[in-house]
């Protein structure tokens, strides 16, 4: 619990977009392809897949396998199967409802005209075929019509439905409060059970309902008989008070505010499960991209007595092995590391601090692994000054024939600065290498000193005169 | 009688305490008076009839050796000296010489190899390691 807290701790603001943008994603899926059965097959497979992380929790190797392949196949299926719902969701001119438009159920179409029309035609025993389209597209299963576009009105529908009109022959699609197309050949069923009376509006009803969400009603010419047609199925209308339920349930219980309320609530414990699945997801893939790490991190000394000055140390960095996600161990900065070791307790001369888990400052959601080494020799001093004489460092040669007989330094010792240890063991300043091969007679030069190590500090000018005596060599 | 023999017997005390003090004194001035004097030391390419030749502060490797060379006029006692040779500052070995009254003069010497160029020097040291000189020197190609 503490881990995942720490693991949300360290949440980027590109974590927060990544989650949020693919959530959103998600979101318009369900709201796009809602109410159709696209939703169901994709809970089914998000079932499979669910089984198939437990399989593999479980080490089921050939469930794990055969799940795997199922979700591959269902993919596929989704894609062939729902052809008609993906088009019409891809086909759709509006932009703005492909992006962030929800489209409501028909909540304005007024049933009330549907069904006055379709009872007075039932009376006058016109015959006739209305479609009201649901989520599903049917551009490329219904053939000809012609577009109209006019409000939907009881005197229009009838009009278009009156036996001498030239529309009166094919179906009439109502979307919303418009009369869209008349004179639409619906495709046909092939069923061979169904009764004798049904005649060419019953089967491309039936042709239709078979293949997309639309609901059909059909008034029958003969008989005057209304006919309902809903996925695959067949309902005889009886009464007004029935047809009318049969089109609320279509239209998604229309015209109330429950409905609409019903409808935001919805989509609000849609948008949350898409929040909850995508996050479930980051997570998984966050932790199941769990990586190990080395940085080697400077060590930083803290809380040192004034008097007292670092000489040396076993080591400058150590080794840390850290783990966590991915992404968080690849954007790590130096910076974000810091190892503090405090010298409070320490004394002259050589002190073992051992480096613990408390002295590290870790970016949150990385876990420390390994500490290399775990403790590091420090040497420490204190500040003293020391007078030391100073001696030339010759190289080269003399030309043949001449000897150095006397050098000396001007001035002949200088005072240093250094660590007590340090100096204890130097009695001796060194000049840099001054070159003999050119000296043919006394005289002088200046030189620097050589401060050995590099801790030690002069008091005074580094620039030192060395006086020589050179003479022949006494045959 | 017996008033005399105790003034004579305090005088004896005192007497014998005074004596005492002055002898420790001369003893203890005698002890601290340096057991000999460090007349001449020299870093020379050779000792020839127990002189330096060609005494100098740079010697090539070429010549093989380098001596130190140091003479004690007077030497009050027998007594012994060391020779402490370092190159930088690390000592490198110590050599132990004797001296004898009335004077003394002593050398160690070093064989050159061709690691050994560099600053060098070497420590004059007494017996109770009263550093008496430092000779300091190089060793080129």
């Amino acid at each position: 619990m503490e881990q995942n807290f720490i693991f949300f701790y360290g949440l980027r603001w590109q974590d927060i977009f990544d989650i949020l943008l693919n959530s959103y994603v998600l979101f318009r899926l369900y709201v796009l392809f809602r109410g159709t059965n696209v939703i169901r097959v994709l809970l089914a497979i998000c079932i499979l897949w669910a089984v198939s992380q437990s399989a593999v929790s479980l080490g089921l190797i050939v469930t794990n396998w055969a799940m795997q392949g199922v979700i591959t196949a269902a993919a596929l299926i989704i894609i062939i199967v729902f052809r008609n719902e993906i088009s019409s969701v891809l086909q759709t001119k509006n932009l703005k409802s492909f992006l962030w438009g929800i489209p409501r159920y028909q909540f304005h179409t007024p049933l009330n005209i549907i069904v006055e029309s379709v009872y007075e035609m039932a009376e006058k025993k016109i015959g006739a075929l209305i479609v009201l389209p649901l989520k599903q597209g049917m551009a490329n299963i219904v053939q000809g019509g012609i577009s109209i576009t006019g409000t939907l009105s009881q005197e229009m529908l009838v009009s278009i439905f009156w036996p001498d009109s030239p529309l009166h022959d094919g179906a009439t699609i109502i979307q919303g409060e418009q009369i869209t197309s008349a004179g639409v050949i619906l495709p046909l069923s092939k069923r061979k059970d169904l009764p004798s009376f049904f005649g060419t509006r019953h089967r491309a009803a039936l042709g239709l309902t078979e293949r997309i969400d639309a609901l059909v009603v059909v008034i029958s010419e003969e008989t005057g008989k209304i006919s309902l047609f809903k996925e695959d199925q067949i309902y005889n209308i009886g009464n007004r008070s029935a047809l009318e339920k049969l089109l609320q349930e279509h239209a998604g219980d229309d015209s109330t505010k429950k409905g609409f309320r019903h409808q935001t609530i919805e989509l609000f414990a849609a948008a949350l499960i898409s929040l909850f699945c995508i996050t479930g997801i980051w997570v998984n893939f966050s932790k199941g991209l769990e990586t190990l790490a080395t940085h080697e991190v400077p060590v930083e000394f803290i809380n040192p007595d004034q008097k007292m000055e670092i000489i040396s140390s076993s080591v400058s960095n150590v080794k840390l092995l850290i783990s966590g996600a991915r992404p968080l161990i690849n954007s790590i900065n130096p910076e974000q590391i810091n190892i503090q070791l405090s010298l409070s307790q320490s004394v002259v001369g050589i002190n073992k601090l051992s480096i613990t888990k408390e002295d590290i400052l870790l970016p949150p959601g990385v876990q420390l692994k390994k500490i290399d080494p775990s403790e590091i020799d420090v040497t420490l001093d204190t500040l003293i000054e020391k007078e030391l004489p100073i001696q030339p460092h010759w190289t080269g040669k003399l030309p043949i024939g001449l000897t150095m007989k006397s050098a000396r330094a001007v001035p002949q010792t200088v005072r240093v600065i250094g660590g007590g240890l340090v100096l204890k063991n130097i009695s001796t300043l060194f000049t840099e290498q001054i070159s003999l091969d050119k000296l043919t007679e006394s005289g002088s030069t200046t030189v620097s000193l050589v401060l050995n190590p590099a801790s030690i500090k002069l008091e005074d000018t580094n620039k030192i005169q060395i006086q020589y005596l050179i003479s022949k060599k006494p045959s | 009688m017996k008033k005399f023999l105790s003034r004579i017997s305090i005088k004896t005390l005192l007497i014998f305490i005074a004596i005492l003090f002055l002898s420790t004194a001369i003893a203890n001035s005698k002890q601290s008076k340096a057991q000999m004097v460090l007349a001449k030391a020299v870093m020379c390419e050779s000792i020839k009839n127990f002189k330096p030749i060609n005494p100098a502060v740079v010697f090539s490797i070429s010549q093989g050796e380098v001596f130190c060379y140091s003479n004690f006029d007077p030497v009050f006692e027998k007594t012994y000296i060391f020779h402490k040779w370092y190159k930088k500052d690390k000592l490198i070995f110590t050599m132990r010489r004797s001296l004898s009254p009335p004077k003394w003069s002593s050398f160690s010497k070093i064989q050159l190899r061709n690691a050994d160029k560099g600053p060098w020097r070497v420590e004059i040291r007494s017996v109770n390691n009263k550093l008496l000189q430092t000779l300091r020197f190089s060793m080129v190609d």
